[in-house]
């Protein structure tokens, strides 16, 4: 009885801790709606910049992918164009502002694209 | 329901008083009255029209106070590096005197919203969020978004100081006779849950 107790308290700990780092995709899609990422990077499709199904492909499991693409879209660091020129990639706004976990939970969520 | 036949006599005497020519007030007096009480009524028209197009008379509903108000207070439009603020009725009121009464005569129905609590929690705004946003991009979108227009113009668009990708972007608009609300949609308020981006969007 004791162990089933100690097992079920193991689930329900992991189960809680899990679902605290769940993705949440529906907050992310609305960030990047409400941001306007979709107007320049297609889900599937690219437009002006690369889709983000592109950008998951080229950086899933790269070491350091997270901070690079958090950094891409918080610090205005130039972004290269298909026609070759280059500008200031726009800096994603939160609510409240400079959120670090909405601008995590945003590059999960294109990662996982 | 029929008129008694007090009410009848009451009505028929007041509206006798009122045809009667008068043998105590001269022409002038009488014409003089109904100036003055005319220009107050005007008067009072116009500070009523005036207080009604103030954010503080928006805001003095808590749907609008605690929603609306709260989120375009993060835009933009709000606060920015020119120092320039629009109000509720910038955006959301025309300027010109008829469309404006128009508006405010389908405005009535929104007070008559608020008042029987159609939006009157967080979770019910949000639940008619793109009924409204949708009304909202309609009007504008009838008007080739008139009320942006009294600030923004595609002709004063410097190539030089709009970023290449959104003056590009501007450019391309304005040749396929777009306007504002066609792209900006969510400027001053969260774009509701149930928006898609259109994929054909460039």
């Amino acid at each position: 009885m004791k162990f089933i107790a100690l097992v079920s308290l193991f689930a329900a700990a992991t189960l809680s801790s899990s679902t605290a780092l769940a993705l949440d995709a529906d907050a992310a899609k609305a960030l990047a709606k409400q941001n306007n990422c979709l107007k320049c990077h297609g889900i599937d499709k690219e437009k002006e910049g690369p889709s983000l199904k592109a950008i998951a492909q080229k950086y899933k499991g790269k070491a350091g992918a997270e901070d690079k693409l958090a950094k891409h879209i918080t610090s205005g660091e130039m972004a290269k164009f298909s026609d070759g020129h280059e500008e200031e990639h726009k800096i994603v706004k939160t609510t409240p502002a400079n959120d670090a976990g909405q601008v995590k939970n945003l590059v999960q969520w294109i990662l996982a694209q | 329901m029929s008129i008694g036949p007090d009410l009848a006599g009451m009505l028929r005497r007041c509206w006798q008083w009122l045809v009667r020519p008068s043998a105590r007030f001269s022409v002038l007096a009488l014409a003089g009255s109904g100036v003055v009480a005319g220009v107050l009524l005007v008067a009072a028209g116009y500070k009523a029209n005036e207080y009604s197009l103030t954010t503080e008379f928006c805001i003095s509903c808590h749907e609008m106070r605690d929603i609306s108000y709260a989120e375009y207070k993060e835009s933009i439009h709000y606060s920015n590096r020119s120092g320039i603020r629009v109000s509720c009725a910038d955006c959301h009121e025309p300027h010109e005197f008829g469309p404006m009464i128009v508006r405010k005569l389908q405005a009535s129905t929104e007070v008559w919203g608020s008042w029987t609590g159609v939006i009157n929690t967080p979770e019910k705004f949000e639940a008619r969020r793109m009924h409204m946003a949708e009304w909202e991009w309609a009007r504008q979108k009838a008007s080739g978004s008139r009320e942006c227009r009294n600030c923004h113009n595609f002709d004063a668009m410097s190539p030089e100081k709009q970023k290449q990708s959104n003056y590009k972007r501007h450019v391309k608009a304005k040749d396929a006779g777009k306007t504002c609300i066609d792209c900006h949609k969510g400027i001053a308020h969260k774009l509701p849950k149930e928006y898609e981006e259109p994929d054909d969007e460039e």
